[in-house]
């Protein structure tokens, strides 16, 4: 009984563990092709409703230098992050154009 | 009962090579294939040449997953006037898009599973110096990783995690340096925003990863709208979803400079994408619109004119 066990589970051990190697060799990548590293399972979640956006949703970056919306004196609210120094100038995007 | 276990031992010892031969000869196969598979598989470096330069924090690079790159770089060489070079990896494409000869995005081939509910999307990545100090600091403020750091000879080193309002982006430290701060060309990428839930919670999460300075921006509606920034200069905005939105779900929407935002919408639609915001102007004077792809990827058009970085007018 002890070796007819010990060969079931040898035999079993075999399998699992070929299964996993195997598994090695043909997993760890991209639906068959080579993982790129994006996550095997990463498409995003569907469902983009847009429809509250329009005139006063802004979602481009400002102008440089332009409205931080409160004067300096007037105390910021409580907010999760660390709001820039009230004397930073609004930042925007560089304006320096390629190879100039 | 001696012969017994002298039986028992001898089937062991059997059974154990044949086990250590059989993951000999797999592991063997399963190092060539890796070998085989990383060979064929090379990302381009993100600049050429080697920069040297690196801003952490700063949005460097955006690659589709989609299930058609025949049809992505039909749709997106006819809109944005981009070239591809593709990169054949046996059972998968990659396609990295040109625009004059610069590299602008990469355009990855991936089925659809069966029933599978999700769309294809524009994966944005942030420069990091290191990624372990990035996926340290984005699991401890409840980020999740979704794909573990992998290093590519030339491209870097990169992983993809979920933010904690579930929105997805990838950080990559670029072994050929940043891209320099300079303004993005037309048709190029030229702004970032993160559509999320709690802006406020969010720009916490943002600013501790990539230490962003944070600016709140006053807005006409109400809602909230956060610019992070790092060396003086706007990497991205954090805004709250649409309160009108049947279903919300945070993520990362990726805007390419145009000239004109509404000629390029009416041109998605001839294409075969959708326009699903219409043109609307932003707070910069120029011009915003939201599409998808033919395949329902969604991306921004931000109009945005030379003299918009500069000095505001007082």
């Amino acid at each position: 009984m002890n070796i007819l066990a010990s060969r079931r589970s040898v035999r079993g051990l075999l399998v699992v563990l070929f299964a996993a190697v195997a598994g090695c060799v043909a997993g760890g990548a991209y639906d068959g092709g080579v993982d790129v590293g994006y996550g095997v399972d990463f498409y995003d979640v569907g469902g983009y409703d847009y429809g509250g956006w329009g005139a006063g949703y802004g979602v481009g970056p400002p102008r440089r230098g332009g409205d931080r919306g409160r004067p300096d004196s007037h105390p910021a609210p409580h907010t999760s992050y660390r709001p820039a120094s009230p004397s930073r100038s609004m930042p925007s995007l560089p304006s320096r154009s390629r190879g100039r | 009962m001696t012969s017994r276990y002298s039986g028992h031992d001898g089937f062991l010892t059997r059974s154990s090579f044949g086990v250590l031969w059989g993951l000999g000869v797999l592991w063997g196969i399963a190092t060539m294939a890796t070998a085989a598979a990383a060979a064929t598989f090379v990302l381009p470096p993100l600049v050429q040449p080697a920069s040297g330069e690196h801003h952490e924090g700063k949005v460097i690079w955006a690659d589709l997953v989609t299930p058609d790159v025949a049809g992505a770089k039909r749709f997106y060489g006819e809109l944005l006037g981009w070239t591809f070079n593709d990169i054949h990896t046996g059972s998968g494409d990659y396609s990295v898009a040109l625009l004059d000869g610069r590299p602008a995005g990469g355009l990855f081939q991936r089925t659809p599973r069966p029933g599978e509910q999700r769309q294809p999307a524009w994966l944005t990545f942030i420069s990091v110096r290191d990624v372990a100090a990035a996926e340290r600091h984005i699991l401890a403020q409840g980020g999740k990783l979704l794909s573990a750091p992998r290093s590519y000879p030339d491209r870097g080193r990169q992983a993809v995690f979920a933010d904690p309002q579930g929105a997805v982006f990838a950080v990559l430290q670029s072994s050929s340096g940043d891209p320099e701060d300079v303004l993005a060309a037309p048709g190029e990428w030229i702004w970032s925003s993160v559509i999320t839930r709690d802006p406020d919670k969010d720009a916490a999460f943002y600013q501790t990863v990539f230490g962003y300075e944070v600016f709140e921006i006053p807005s006409e509606d109400g809602s909230t709208h956060i610019l992070l920034s790092t060396e003086d200069y706007a990497r991205a905005s954090l805004n709250s979803l649409p309160a009108d939105t049947a279903r919300r779900h945070p993520h990362w929407l990726n805007f390419v400079r145009v000239n004109s935002a509404t000629d390029m919408a009416a041109r998605v639609e001839v294409l075969g994408g959708r326009v699903l915001v219409k043109p609307f102007r932003d707070r910069h004077g120029g011009l915003v619109a939201v599409v998808a792809d033919p395949a329902g990827a969604p991306f921004g058009l931000l109009e945005w004119t030379d003299t918009d970085s500069k000095q505001a007018a007082k």
